[in-house]
C-alpha cells in the first residue's frame, strides 16, 4: 500500500509541476498593458524615436511603465541630444484592483516632423506636438468626449495633421492649434498610419475596408472592401495603393478604387512595403519577403528570412533593409535581387526601421537602438533609449 | 519542439481558432462564443467535475469522524496522521479525489484564460502575436479583430457588476459545499475561506478583461446547478433540526460498535461512495434538507475476507 501511495504522491507531484510549467510558459507573451515603441524619424542629423514601455509584474497585477518620452539622438554619434517625458493623466486604464489608474502613454506610430514640431499620437488617446528647439509641447485629446488609443502614427501635410483613431474616425488637425478640422466616420477602429497622395488620403479600418478621402475637406471619395481588417500603412505608387488585410492578400487597387490584383500569402502583411523601379517589396508575418512587379503584380522573387516580419522594411541605398522578429537583418541587392545577412542582432525587431544617408537605424525590444551601415551591415554605434 | 510549443500546439491552437469559428457562427459575438466554450469545456469534464463534488461530499461525511479523532489524538501529531489515514482508507476517501479532478482540469482552464487574454487583443503586442496561433482556414482570418463588446460589456476591460456576480455565484457555490463544522476552528476557517475566495476572484474580475470573468461566472452557474444535483442547496439553505429517527438511532448504535470493536475486528465503516448510493436511492426529494452535511444513513457491513487481506471497494 506504501508503494502505492508514494505512486499516488508522484503522480500529484507531476501533475503540480507540469501545471506550473504551463501557467509559466502559457503566460509569457500574453501583455496586458501597451508596451509601444515607435520606429525613428530623421530630420537635419536628428533622430526622433518614442522608446518601449516596460511592465514590471507577471500573472495577474502588473505595473505597467506609464510615463512616455520623445528622444532626440544625434545621428553623427548616437548621443542623447535630448528628451521630453510625456506624463500619463486619464482616461482610466480601468482604474478598478491592479489595474492602471491611467492609460500609459505607449506610442507605436512614428512621430512626424513637419519644421520645428514633431508630432506624437499616443494609445492614451493623445496627440502631442513638441518644439525640437524649445522642447515645449502641447496637447489634446483627439476625441475628447471619447478617448480611445490612437495606434498608427500621424502623417503631415502642409499645415495639416491627419491620424486614425480607435474610435472609428479619420481625424484632420490643425497642426499650430491641434484643433480638429474634420472627422470622417468609418465602420470599425482605425489603427492604420495614413497616406497621402495629390490630396486624397489612404487609410485602412476594422471594417474590412480602404477608404480614399479627400484631404481637404475629408468627404469620401471611394471605398475597397476586403474580406479582413485593414490595419497595414499604405503604399502609394504610380497611381496604385498597396496594403495589406487581415484575409492574408496584399493588394493593389489603384486611385480610382478598383483592384489592379492581389496575392495571398500564408498569413498577415502587416508591415508597410517599399518600392524601388517598379519592384514591390512586401515582408509577411509567414517569415517571407515577397517581390512583385507593381504593375502586373506578378511575383518575381520570395526569400524565406526564417521568422515573422514585422517590422517594415526601408530602402537604404542600392539595398532594401528588412529586419525579422528574431533580429537578423537582411539586405535585399535592388539590382541583382540578391539577399544577404546584414547584421545578427540576437534581438527582436518589431518597429519600423528608418534610414537616412546610408545609415540604417533600428530600435529592438530590448530597448536598444543601433546605427547600421547599410552597406556592410557594420554597427557604427548603439545607445539603450528606455 | 520544447514544451511551450507543444503546449501550443495541442491546447492553446484549437481554443483560439474554435474560439474564433463560434465568434462567426454566433452572429460574430465573442461573448456568446465565451459562453458556449464554458459549456462545452464543463460538459466534458463533467465526470471528473461529479467525482470532484461526490469526493467533496464524502470527505465532508467523514468531517464528524475526522473532529472525534483530532480531539482524541490531539497531543499525538503522529498517531492522528495515522489515523486519519487508517479513516481514509477504510471509508474508501481519497483526500486526493478532491483535488486531483481539479488539476486534471486546470491545463483546460489555462488554455481558455489564455486564448481570451491574446484573443481580446486591444493591444498591438498581441494582436501580432495571435498570428502564430492560426489555422490556415479563410474564416478564422476573416473574423478577426473581434469585437469586444457584449451586451453592457468591453469584454477587454474589468466590469464592477460582473466582479460583484463572479463573487456571488463563487460564495453561493462555496456555502453550498460548506458542511455544517463540528470543530469550531474549522468552521471558523470554513466561514473564512467562504469569504475569502469570492473576494480575491471579484478582486481579481476588477483587474482581468471581462471575458474572463465571462468564462468564471458561466463556469461557476454550471457548477452551481452539479453541486445542487448532488448535495441539493447543501450548506445555502439552513435545515431546521430534525427529530431523532429510529434509522439515527440505530446508525449511532452502529457507530458506537465500530468504535468499540478492537483494532483489526472485522467490522468496518462502510465505503462512503456504497453509502452514497444507497443515500441517493432513498432520499429523492429530501435531498435538498440535508444541508450538504454528512449522511445520517450510514451503515456498517460486514467485511467479507478476501484474498491479500487488502479491502476493495464494490464496483471496482
Amino acid at each position: 500500500m506504501n508503494v502505492r501511495n508514494n505512486m499516488a504522491l508522484k503522480v500529484c507531484l507531476a501533475l503540480i509541476l507540469l501545471l506550473v510549467g504551463l501557467t509559466f510558459f502559457g503566460c509569457a507573451g500574453i501583455r496586458s498593458s501597451p508596451e509601444g515603441g515607435s520606429g525613428g524619424v530623421v530630420a537635419d542629423g536628428v533622430l526622433f524615436l518614442c522608446p518601449t514601455l516596460k511592465q514590471a509584474g507577471g500573472f495577474g497585477c502588473t505595473s505597467p511603465q506609464l510615463e512616455g518620452k520623445l528622444v532626440a539622438v544625434d545621428t553623427s554619434n548616437g548621443n542623447r541630444l535630448w528628451e521630453v517625458s510625456l506624463e500619463a493623466s486619464g482616461p482610466s486604464g480601468g482604474g478598478y484592483g491592479c489595474a492602471p489608474s491611467t492609460t500609459p502613454v505607449a506610442i507605436y506610430g512614428n512621430p512626424a516632423v513637419a519644421g520645428d514640431l514633431v508630432y506624437i499620437a499616443a494609445y492614451n488617446g493623445r496627440i502631442y506636438a513638441i518644439s525640437a528647439s524649445t522642447r515645449l509641447s502641447q496637447d489634446k485629446y483627439v476625441n475628447e468626449a471619447n478617448p480611445q488609443p490612437v495606434i498608427g502614427g500621424p502623417a503631415v501635410v502642409g499645415d495639416r495633421l491627419y491620424l486614425g483613431s480607435a474610435d472609428g474616425n479619420v481625424y484632420a488637425l490643425n497642426g499650430a492649434s491641434l484643433e480638429e478640422e474634420w472627422e470622417f466616420k468609418t465602420g470599425g477602429k482605425v489603427w492604420s498610419t495614413p497616406a497621402i497622395e495629390d490630396d486624397t488620403l489612404y487609410i485602412g479600418s476594422f471594417d474590412k475596408k480602404l477608404y480614399a478621402l479627400d484631404a481637404s475637406d475629408g468627404t469620401k471619395k471611394w471605398d475597397f472592401e476586403t474580406e479582413g481588417a485593414i490595419i497595414s500603412t499604405p503604399l502609394v505608387y504610380d497611381n496604385i495603393v498597396y496594403f495589406g488585410s487581415f484575409d492574408r492578400h496584399l493588394y493593389a487597387v489603384d486611385t480610382g478604387g478598383s483592384l489592379k490584383w492581389k496575392f495571398m500569402a500564408d498569413s498577415w502583411f502587416w508591415a508597410k512595403p517599399v518600392v524601388y523601379d517598379d519592384i514591390i517589396y512586401a515582408p509577411c508575418l509567414d517569415g517571407k519577403a515577397y517581390l512583385f512587379n507593381a504593375e502586373s503584380g506578378d511575383k518575381t522573387n520570395e526569400f524565406d528570412l526564417g521568422s515573422p516580419i514585422s517590422s517594415s522594411p526601408v530602402l537604404a541605398g542600392s539595398s532594401v533593409v528588412i529586419a525579422s522578429e528574431e533580429g537578423k537583418v537582411y539586405a535585399i541587392d535592388t539590382g541583382s535581387n540578391q539577399l544577404r545577412l546584414l547584421s545578427e542582432l540576437g534581438e527582436a525587431v518589431r518597429a519600423p526601421l528608418c534610414t537616412s544617408e546610408g545609415v540604417v537605424y533600428v530600435y529592438t525590444g530590448s530597448q536598444n537602438l543601433y546605427a547600421l551601415d547599410a552597406e556592410s551591415g557594420a554597427t557604427l554605434w548603439s545607445i539603450t533609449i528606455k | 519542439m520544447g514544451i511551450g510549443d507543444i503546449w501550443n500546439l495541442i491546447a492553446m491552437q484549437p481554443m483560439v481558432n474554435t474560439l474564433i469559428v463560434l465568434t462567426h457562427a454566433l452572429f460574430n459575438n465573442f461573448g456568446l462564443a465565451i459562453i458556449f466554450v464554458t459549456i462545452v469545456v464543463n460538459a466534458a469534464m463533467f465526470p471528473l467535475t461529479m467525482k470532484q463534488v461526490r469526493a467533496s461530499k464524502a470527505m465532508q461525511a467523514l468531517q464528524p469522524k475526522l473532529a472525534e479523532i483530532q480531539k482524541k489524538y490531539a497531543k499525538d501529531k503522529q498517531r492522528l496522521a495515522q489515523e486519519q489515514m487508517k479513516m481514509y482508507k477504510e471509508s474508501g476517501v481519497s483526500p486526493a479525489g478532491c483535488i486531483l479532478p481539479l488539476l486534471v482540469q486546470m491545463p483546460v482552464w489555462i488554455a481558455l484564460y489564455q486564448s481570451i487574454m491574446r484573443l481580446l487583443a486591444v493591444i498591438p503586442e498581441n494582436l501580432l502575436g495571435l498570428s502564430d496561433y492560426l489555422y490556415s482556414w479563410p474564416i478564422v482570418f476573416s473574423t478577426l479583430p473581434l469585437e469586444n463588446h457584449f451586451l453592457w460589456l468591453n469584454l477587454a476591460t474589468g466590469d464592477m457588476l460582473l466582479a460583484i456576480l463572479v463573487g456571488g455565484t463563487m460564495w453561493v457555490q462555496q456555502k453550498m459545499i460548506m458542511a455544517p463544522g463540528a470543530d469550531p476552528k474549522q468552521q471558523q476557517q470554513a466561514n473564512m475561506m467562504l469569504w475569502l475566495m469570492p473576494m480575491m476572484f471579484a478582486f481579481l474580475t476588477l483587474s482581468f478583461p471581462s471575458g474572463l470573468a465571462l468564462f468564471w461566472v458561466t463556469s461557476n452557474v454550471i457548477r452551481i446547478g452539479i453541486q445542487y444535483s448532488v448535495t441539493g442547496w447543501g450548506g445555502l439553505v439552513k435545515s431546521a433540526p430534525k427529530k431523532e429517527t429510529d434509522k439515527d438511532k440505530k446508525y449511532k448504535e452502529r457507530i458506537a460498535e465500530v468504535e468499540k470493536a478492537p483494532e483489526g475486528a472485522d467490522i468496518v465503516a462502510p465505503s462512503v461512495t456504497q453509502e452514497e448510493g444507497l443515500s441517493h436511492e432513498e432520499s429523492g426529494s429530501e435531498r435538498q434538507d440535508r444541508g450538504g452535511g454528512y449522511q445520517k444513513s450510514i451503515r456498517a457491513t460486514r467485511r467479507k475476507p478476501r484474498r491479500g487481506g487488502s479491502h476493495r471497494r464494490k464496483g471496482r
